[in-house]
């Protein structure tokens, strides 16, 4: 008989009930599959070890935060006394579902490869509206091929201006004048290059939708997309409290690259599938026409958007709707550049627009 | 009011909400940012439509997702609590724990944003003790594929772990 797969070893350690008399007759007697149940059982006792989390939420304290949040209809459910937490939240959640995004839209790679076709380079940003119901449920490309990234290591500290410019290769922005409130000396964080590749596979999106996919265009079974970003540069302004009170930070914008099927091509399909709300995938649709804007999906329902001109490039300016945060951001000569803070619009254009 | 609340919220939420701060907490590893994002997915549930039958699944993948992207997008956070994690090394109370040290489980947890998303939603899910018939309805995947895709997350981080020992 063949031998049970791995992942029926597997479930034996967890639900025996679920295998199958006949695999667990065959494990019981094969010494090979004892080894490998042993191995396994091994594994998933270390993982398991490793991610055991001691939690005691209360309950009661968990409802009354989330309901007061809820009646009020606050965007956030955080305290004030998580503004530190919603800053950093404010922060990221557009640049995660930048990147989820930018897969989508093209994928990643180093740009060193001679084979990869240059279909993208981030001339522009605009803000794409998605309300964060949508964001936590944004499409998990996994289901429709590979993704991998690499240069994740994220941002490091590193002690001055001079160590930032050196490491990052990059000129940093200079700020003239803090806003009030605003002092003392920046920490300076430096990331390296970023990517992401994506590969699509007809066979997994199949699977993922259920077999009703629209037949994928030739060629795009097994291509490749990538994108590239980074490095950048972050100088870090902490008022007294510990929060981040302003940030600027610059990056090299992101480029893609396809390994032959045409961007758009790549780009109308993935668009086409399940998942992305029709009204965004539109939006989508006519930002990228040209292929040089790069998208910030922003959550709507907590970030509301306009436009702006800082040196004579558009920017786009995000204000959190409680007007708690507010950022501004735009790519000039292949960089791109942004200033956020817990502060209002004209604070951030001020220094936005007073960079050296 | 700016917005309608679900009227089963409070059910939802009495019933599920230590499953979903568990579910954020094996990836963070920190109840408070754990109690966080359970917060924010229970308020995008609340104004949500998904069924309440579907809700405990929706909600362990959201706050498996949402702490993913915090760890993946906040390596800053990450590596300063490795470092801190690192200093402050505990004595560990059991033969068990004795392996592993909070090194290796920030290792873990790194390793663990750098799996494809699914595998490391399911493994996560799997953890936190749904079974494998929850965690295939919550992916929508078949439950003959669990085990497989358990077996290779954790594979994965065994081998995470044993880069790291071997380079130590």
């Amino acid at each position: 008989m063949r031998h049970p797969t791995e992942g029926v070893l597997r479930r034996l350690i967890d639900e025996p009930a679920g295998v199958s008399d006949a695999d667990r007759r065959h494990v019981a007697d094969c010494s090979r599959c004892l080894s490998d149940l042993a191995a396994a059982r091994s594994d998933a006792e270390l993982v398991g070890t490793a991610l055991a989390a001691g939690s005691a939420a209360d309950v009661d304290a968990g409802w009354a935060r989330l309901s007061a949040a809820a009646r009020a209809g606050a965007p956030r459910p955080a305290a004030t006394t998580h503004r530190g937490s919603r800053f950093r939240a404010a922060l990221r959640r557009p640049a995660v579902a930048a990147l989820a995004l930018g897969v989508v839209l093209a994928g990643a790679g180093t740009a060193a490869a001679n084979d990869w076709l240059q279909i993208f380079r981030t001339e522009d940003v605009a803000a794409v509206g998605l309300s964060t119901a949508e964001l936590v449920a944004l499409p998990d490309l996994t289901a429709y091929g590979d993704v991998t990234f690499t240069g994740e290591d994220g941002l490091h500290a590193v002690p001055d201006a001079a160590t930032a410019a050196r490491e990052s290769g990059l000129d940093l922005p200079e700020v003239d004048t803090l806003p009030s409130g605003v002092t003392g000396e920046p920490t300076y964080q430096v990331g390296g290059e970023v990517s992401a590749t994506f590969t699509f596979s007809a066979e997994r999106a199949a699977r993922a939708a259920g077999g009703t996919l629209p037949p994928p265009p030739p060629g795009l079974d097994g291509s490749s997309v990538r994108l590239v970003a980074g490095p950048g540069v972050a100088q870090v302004w902490t008022s007294s409290s510990g929060v981040p009170a302003l940030v600027v930070g610059r990056a090299v914008a992101p480029t893609a690259f396809s390994s032959g099927v045409p961007f758009e091509t790549v780009r109308d399909y993935l668009l086409s599938l399940p998942g992305l709300p029709g009204d965004v995938a539109a939006q989508l649709r006519t930002f990228t026409a040209d292929g040089s804007t790069l998208p910030v999906p922003v959550p709507s329902d907590y970030v509301s958007t306009s436009t702006a001109t800082v040196d004579g490039a558009e920017a786009t300016v995000l204000e959190s709707r409680d007007q708690a945060l507010a950022a501004v951001v735009w790519v000039e000569d292949g960089l791109v550049t942004v200033v956020a803070g817990a502060l209002d619009t004209d604070e951030v254009l001020t220094v936005a627009r007073a960079l050296r | 009011m700016a917005t309608s609340v679900r009227p089963d919220l409070e059910e939802v939420f009495r019933r599920e909400y230590r499953r979903v701060v568990g579910v954020a907490a094996r990836v963070l590893g920190s109840g408070d940012q754990a109690e966080d994002v359970a917060q924010e997915v229970f308020l995008s549930f609340s104004r949500s439509s998904v069924p309440a039958g579907e809700a405990g699944g929706w909600l362990s993948v959201a706050a498996a997702h949402t702490a993913l992207n915090l760890i993946r997008s906040g390596r800053r956070r990450s590596s300063r609590e490795e470092t801190v994690a690192a200093a402050t090394d505990p004595v560990v109370p059991d033969v068990a724990e004795a392996v592993l040290t909070e090194h290796d489980r920030a290792r873990v947890r790194a390793g663990l944003a750098r799996l494809p998303r699914t595998q490391a939603v399911a493994l996560v899910l799997r953890h936190s003790g749904l079974s494998y018939a929850e965690v295939a309805a919550a992916l929508d995947l078949s439950p003959g594929s669990i085990g497989t895709t358990v077996r290779r997350a954790e594979s994965a981080l065994r081998k995470e772990l044993n880069r790291h020992a071997s380079s130590d």
